[in-house]
């Protein structure tokens, strides 16, 4: 039903558009809705970069301007064809979104607004002070717009191209962010560290949303060139930069249709206020100061949540059978999987692993233990890549990890789970695990955007696969629940599913056992169990004894970063060594 | 010789302001993660209130000029009490409408909140005083001072030793009082501060006070350079948020330093090639924040896995 | 989800249509001139503001009359905020839907540039009242019919003047070029350039500042070492000002020639009664310049007394009376015929001057080097300026 009604009200704007002559608006109206459009443009791409992958830029008036100086310099100054002006404007749009996403991506908070701004002021700099290319403030003139048959556009043509530029735009972000790229990028917004464990660069994630954002900004900004056929550096401002953000926030940020409401009634509000000039700024300060107030997330947020019923879809029905991970068997595999050797970590004079050499053999249960502070979730960071070592070796099937970013780490079949939950709270249950298999969806950009049927019959496999592991952890009813709204033991078990998604060599697991009650620890245990039968290696981090006891065959002991003892559970029970360190540690801060 | 100095001693007298600024930003980021992007519009009544009542008391209309008698010390200070007492008092409404919906929410709604609140604020004082420019005497006169052949006015230098004196001023209150305690346990954590018995939306509001009452002080104080005007803040404080950052939004001396630092590349960036400046700083500052995210003298965070 | 979209666009055509329908009537005892200008966003929001003040007064004035044809004067106001794109979009609705018989402005070249093609296209004649960039008359010059008229400083008639002066008075012709990066800066950078060149200099030095700083010394002291003994400055009054107090600092003085902003109070205010004295500059009228003058500046000053420019006040007002000159001149508000009107008037009295012939074919300036004569502050007060280097200026030194 949803694909229904969505086909019908692109439809129906398509119809609308096409009714327009009929209206016999004049120039006023057409430029009107050419604006909205323009402003829908722009703000489509800003939205996948604001709402989803997280990242708030301050400059993108700076990419609009790349956009209306390609246009006009490539059709003014190269005699470029209108059309081929346009295509080279994204381009253009596309490398500058790298450049500026080389530096924007390293940084957070307000210092990526800073980067963001400083960009932007660059840019507007640059086209006002460098006359000889850009001619300032006295601009490019008779900028040619495209033509069709030896037509000149008119401004009901513009209004014509901009709606389809809008539709298409619309129907592409649609597809790119119902799948796989679209919940990395929320990934990304939500908990980096737990992106990067499924296998996610956050860093590519990023940049890819700066790029895209920055393609639709050029385009918008080489439409607006090409139909006013002059552009100036005064159209380049700051302001121009805040405006693209509001239309994104006071829309709704991360909401498809956030950007529609933002530009459709900002655009309007804008044309209607200007009869009143000395109120119109009065009500853009009151607009920013209470709409969020009212609306946290925009009108989009407002309306959906007015109109509950959008949200709470039925889960749909898998249209393929799934395949859970878990109910594959595999025979234990010999031989050892991972193997460390003297590593090293060390936060100023506080060593949380000291010269730590071990190995793990391939198909066993492995538990790491040892007193809190003891630098056991360190060496965990260590294993899966989101800490670097300060010396030593890791390596995962003979191949060293040291050196490899924690998304790469993953990639080679390491997963892992969190001592303090990192799920992406927001996304459903499914989604959560959906992105645990975001390695093996394999889907490309192009695919996705177009939404070609290869990738769709990808991504419905991948969700009846997702769907099929929920179901075989128990957690099939709750699959479209947020999984912030589970109950605790749940997370705990989503977050395992989401690991187990990624179909890893080895699981690590930080305290899979923690605030759970003595039911559901013992259900962990079976499920524990049931990864090892899948051939899965597993090393878990664990307090709770009697779990360890139960399903482990090694036991590895740490204490004050060394390695104090190894060997089967029974032996590391009297170890003296061990009780010594037990008993030694009642004092011990928590790490 | 003499041009490089010059230009030091400008660029000095011009991050002097910068950093005065930035001092506002870093203390309501220390406490609440958020800082008023509209800080810029807040120096606009600074400039304009105290002057309008010393135009007022010299039976002048409220948008007119001063002349150099009426302009004495003593209604100067005057002038700079009013200011910083009203912008503080807009600090707290500034609080209440536009900061504590948001907090601590995350995202970027007090970004745009506060630009809203500026926006109604700057053209609040453009229906009152209108366009032009006042313009401001200094109380010290408008003579040049000069040193090893560099002019600097005497108002610069007083700008530079009241924002290096504010500066060690909450230095010291923030390390040393019991306010500055409190403001450090809100910023560490308001839940805990506030099980210890710190009243944190006190706090929190004291914190939005002082930083705009620093924005009224920084109007009132260039004004005489600047003069008086609607249109003064919003490139100032631009170039102070800039200071901010590439300091250290959390330390009060990066602040200061990011704001001398700023003021004396764009000046010695002008000897070179004015139209540079402003390419020539962001892009520096593009760069510092890649190499160091947080700023100069910003506290490193890491985040805990 | 789904029917949002349906449901935006319906929004969309609903509030569209809905606002066709709510058009004002168009009511045919009435005529309407639009005003396009920035009044509140930039620095020069205050001639914006002032030149609304004097389009407004004349609006009463013509109304005082008994309208224009028997009909009476509206004026429509937009604020375009120093926006293009909002200066675009109001220009749309001055002419589309407000039908205004003409537009007078806007406040910044970069702004008017930006919308030329609009009225061009519709045939509404438009009088730039504020804008100074010489592109503006000029764009469509060579069209059978430029409907782009102004009445107002042209840069390269002024600044022909302060050149002239500057090549005359310097001597080690070591001209230089000072001006603020605005589009208004800028475009009296090239202006001069050319016009140098005319002379045969080539200027000693070109420098930039942004037009709110408050120190230049850094380009001035390029200009001192480049050896620099007249400086041409293009800025408005502010910074001029703070050209003038940079100059102290470094206790450098060459001649310094200013734009016809220095005439406004700012210069002195800012700069102070002696330092205002160190510049000299092109001016045309001053509220004292005549009875008429001085009649509206007092009548505008009782209304808005905090109104900071005179000139472009006048500039307003006569910008309106031109306009109601040439409707009546050709019986209606087709513009085609009006603009035929504008470049045929007679004598039309303004506050500026009475202007005989104004418009031509060629001339789409109301306002010429003719008009304004060079002058500096004394004591408080702007005086002709009439020195031996003004006595030996002759028609051949205004080379533009």
């Amino acid at each position: 039903m949803p694909a229904l009604g969505h086909a019908i009200g692109v439809a129906a704007l398509a119809a609308a558009l096409a009714l327009v002559p009929y209206l016999s608006l004049n120039d006023f109206y057409l430029q009107i809705l050419f604006t909205i459009g323009v402003n829908y443009l722009a703000a489509a791409g800003l939205n996948v970069l604001v709402g989803y992958a997280g990242q708030k830029s301050l400059g993108h008036a700076g990419l609009f301007a790349v956009g209306a100086y390609t246009a006009a310099i490539a059709n003014i100054e190269w005699g470029i064809n209108p059309w081929l002006s346009l295509v080279l404007a994204c381009i253009f749009g596309a490398i500058f979104g790298l450049v500026i996403a080389m530096p924007s991506v390293r940084v957070s908070g307000p210092s990526l607004a800073m980067v963001t701004i400083g960009f932007g002021i660059v840019v507007e700099k640059i086209v006002t002070e460098w006359t000889d290319i850009f001619k300032g403030q006295a601009g490019f003139y008779g900028i040619s717009p495209p033509s069709l048959g030896g037509v000149s556009f008119t401004n009901l043509h513009w209004v014509w191209f901009v709606g389809a530029l809008c539709i298409a735009t619309h129907l592409m972000l649609r597809s790119l962010l119902a799948g796989r790229y679209g919940r990395a990028f929320l990934a990304v917004q939500m908990a980096e560290p737990a992106a990067q464990s499924v296998g996610i660069s956050v860093v590519r994630a990023k940049t890819l949303a700066f790029v895209i954002s920055a393609v639709t900004c050029a385009l918008a900004g080489a439409v607006v060139a090409q139909q006013n056929q002059y552009f100036n550096s005064d159209f380049i401002t700051f302001n121009l930069s805040i405006l693209l953000l509001v239309v994104v926030i006071f829309g709704g940020s991360g909401s498809l249709y956030g950007p529609v409401f933002g530009a459709v009634i900002l655009t309007l509000l804008d044309a209607w206020l200007a009869r009143w000039p000395a109120l119109q700024h009065f009500t853009y300060g009151a607009l920013l100061l209470f709409s969020l107030y009212l609306m946290p997330n925009g009108i989009a947020g407002a309306v959906s949540s007015l109109a509950g019923r959008w949200r709470r879809t039925a889960p749909a029905l898998p249209e393929v059978a799934g395949h859970s991970v878990l109910s594959a068997r595999a025979a234990p595999a010999g031989g050892e999987i991972l193997v460390v050797n003297d590593l090293y970590k060390a936060y100023g004079g506080i060593v949380p692993v000291r010269n730590v050499s071990f190995a793990i053999g391939a198909g066993k249960v492995h538990a790491l233990i040892g007193p809190n502070g003891a630098g056991k979730t360190t060496l965990l960071n260590l294993l899966s890549g989101h800490v670097a070592p300060d010396g030593g070796s890791i390596r995962f099937e003979g191949r060293e990890t040291v050196g490899l970013p924690a998304h790469s780490v993953a990639g080679l079949g390491i997963a892992r789970t969190f001592q303090n939950l990192k799920l992406f709270g927001e996304l459903s249950a499914l989604d959560n695990v959906l992105l645990g298999a975001h390695l093996h969806i394999e889907t490309g950009l192009a695919a996705s955007l177009l939404g070609l049927p290869a990738s769709r019959r990808t991504e419905a496999k991948a969700r009846a696969d997702a769907l099929a592991l929920l179901t075989d952890l128990g957690l099939g009813e709750r699959a479209d629940e947020p999984a912030k709204s589970l109950p605790y033991g749940l997370q705990r078990r989503l977050e395992i599913a989401r690991a187990l998604a990624s179909q890893p060599k080895l699981l690590l697991l930080d305290e899979p056992a923690a605030g759970l009650n003595p039911q559901e620890t013992h259900e962990l245990g079976e499920v524990i169990r049931r990864i090892q039968q899948a051939g899965v290696t597993v090393l878990l981090i664990e307090h709770h004894m009697d779990l360890v006891m139960g399903i482990s065959q090694h036991v590895l002991v740490l204490d004050y970063g060394a390695l104090i003892a190894e060997g089967r559970p029974e032996a590391i029970r009297r170890d003296p060594k061990v009780v010594t360190a037990y008993l030694g540690t009642e004092e011990d801060e928590a790490a | 010789m003499t041009a490089f100095l010059q230009a030091l001693a400008s660029g000095l007298a011009l991050g002097a302001i910068y950093g005065l600024i930035a001092l506002g930003f870093n203390i309501t980021y220390a406490t609440t993660k958020t800082f008023n992007f509209g800080q810029g519009a807040f120096l606009v009544p600074g400039s304009l209130v105290g002057v309008s009542l010393l135009l007022l008391a010299a039976g002048k209309p409220h948008f007119g000029n001063l002349t150099q008698a009426e302009m004495t010390m003593t209604a100067y200070v005057l002038a700079t009490v009013a200011s910083v007492v009203v912008v503080g008092a807009i600090g707290v409404a500034l609080y209440y409408c536009a900061i504590k919906p948001f907090v601590g929410a995350g995202g970027l709604n007090w970004v745009l909140s506060t630009i809203g609140f500026g926006i109604i604020m700057q053209n609040t004082a453009l229906a009152i005083w209108g366009p032009a420019s006042i313009a401001v005497p200094s109380p010290l006169g408008s003579d040049v001072w000069r040193i090893a052949g560099a002019g600097i006015r005497p108002q610069e230098v007083l700008i530079a030793v009241v924002a290096v004196a504010v500066m060690v001023g909450l230095d010291i209150v923030l390390r040393k009082t019991r306010f500055g305690k409190a403001l450090r346990a809100v910023a560490f954590n308001p839940q805990a501060a506030a099980i210890v018995g710190i009243n944190v939306e006190t706090i929190v509001i004291l914190a939005f006070v002082i930083s705009s009452a620093l924005a009224g002080l920084a109007g009132i104080l260039i004004a005489p350079i600047t003069t008086a005007s609607v249109f003064i803040g919003l490139g100032v404080a631009l170039k102070a948020f800039s200071a901010a950052i590439v300091g250290g939004l959390t330390s009060p001396r990066g602040c200061m330093l990011g704001g001398f630092l700023l003021g004396v590349v764009e000046a010695l960036v002008g000897l070179w090639r004015a139209e540079m400046r402003e390419i020539t700083i962001f892009l520096l500052i593009i760069i510092v924040l890649v190499v160091r995210p947080s700023g100069l003298m910003g506290a490193r965070s890491v985040e805990k896995i | 989800m789904t029917t949002l979209i349906s449901r935006r666009m319906l929004g969309a055509l609903l509030v569209s249509t809905g606002m066709a329908l709510s058009l004002p009537a168009f009511a045919q005892n009435e005529i309407k001139i639009g005003y396009n200008a920035d009044q509140s966003a930039s620095g020069a929001a205050e001639l914006g503001l002032s030149g609304l003040y004097g389009f407004q007064a004349a609006i009463e004035d013509l109304n005082a009359q008994g309208g224009v044809l028997g009909r009476k004067i509206v004026g429509v106001v937009r604020d375009d905020a120093g926006a293009p794109p909002k200066s675009i979009q109001n220009m749309n609705e001055l002419i589309d839907n407000e039908k205004v018989a003409a537009v007078v402005g806007p406040t910044n070249s970069g702004n008017a540039l930006a919308w030329l093609h609009i009225p061009q296209q519709k045939k509404v004649p438009v009088v730039s009242h504020v804008a100074t960039a010489t592109d503006i008359t000029a764009r469509y010059a060579k069209e059978p019919q430029n409907y782009i008229f102004r009445v107002s400083m042209v840069d390269r008639e002024q600044l022909a003047l302060l050149a002239a002066y500057a090549v005359k008075a310097s001597k080690t012709k070591n001209v230089a070029i000072i001006a603020d990066t605005t589009g208004y800066g800028q475009a009296a950078t090239k202006d001069l350039q050319e016009i140098l060149a005319l002379h045969g200099i080539k200027p000693v030095g070109i420098e930039k500042f942004g037009p709110k700083d408050t120190d230049m010394t850094s380009q001035l002291a390029k200009l001192k070492a480049a050896g620099a003994d007249m400086i041409i400055t293009g800025s408005l009054a502010d910074a001029t000002a703070q050209v003038l107090k940079s100059m102290e600092k470094m206790d450098y003085y060459p001649g310094l020639l200013s734009t016809w902003g220095s005439i406004n109070t700012p210069l002195i205010n800012i700069a102070g009664p002696k330092l205002a004295e160190k510049t000299i500059f092109a001016a045309s009228t001053t509220e004292d310049a005549s009875d008429r003058a001085a009649a509206l500046h007092k009548r505008l000053m009782a209304k808005h007394p905090n109104m900071p420019a005179f000139v472009s006040a006048a500039q307003g007002y006569d910008a309106v009376m031109l306009i109601a000159a040439a409707i009546k001149q050709a019986g209606g508000t087709e513009g085609p015929k009006v603009q035929q009107a504008l470049e045929n008037l007679g004598a039309v009295q303004g506050i500026i001057k009475k202007y005989e012939k104004p418009f031509s074919k060629e001339q789409h300036e109301a306002l010429g080097v003719a008009d304004f004569h060079l002058a500096q502050w004394k004591d408080g007060r702007v005086v002709k300026l009439d020195d031996a280097v003004v006595k030996g200026l002759t028609a051949a030194d205004l080379k533009r």
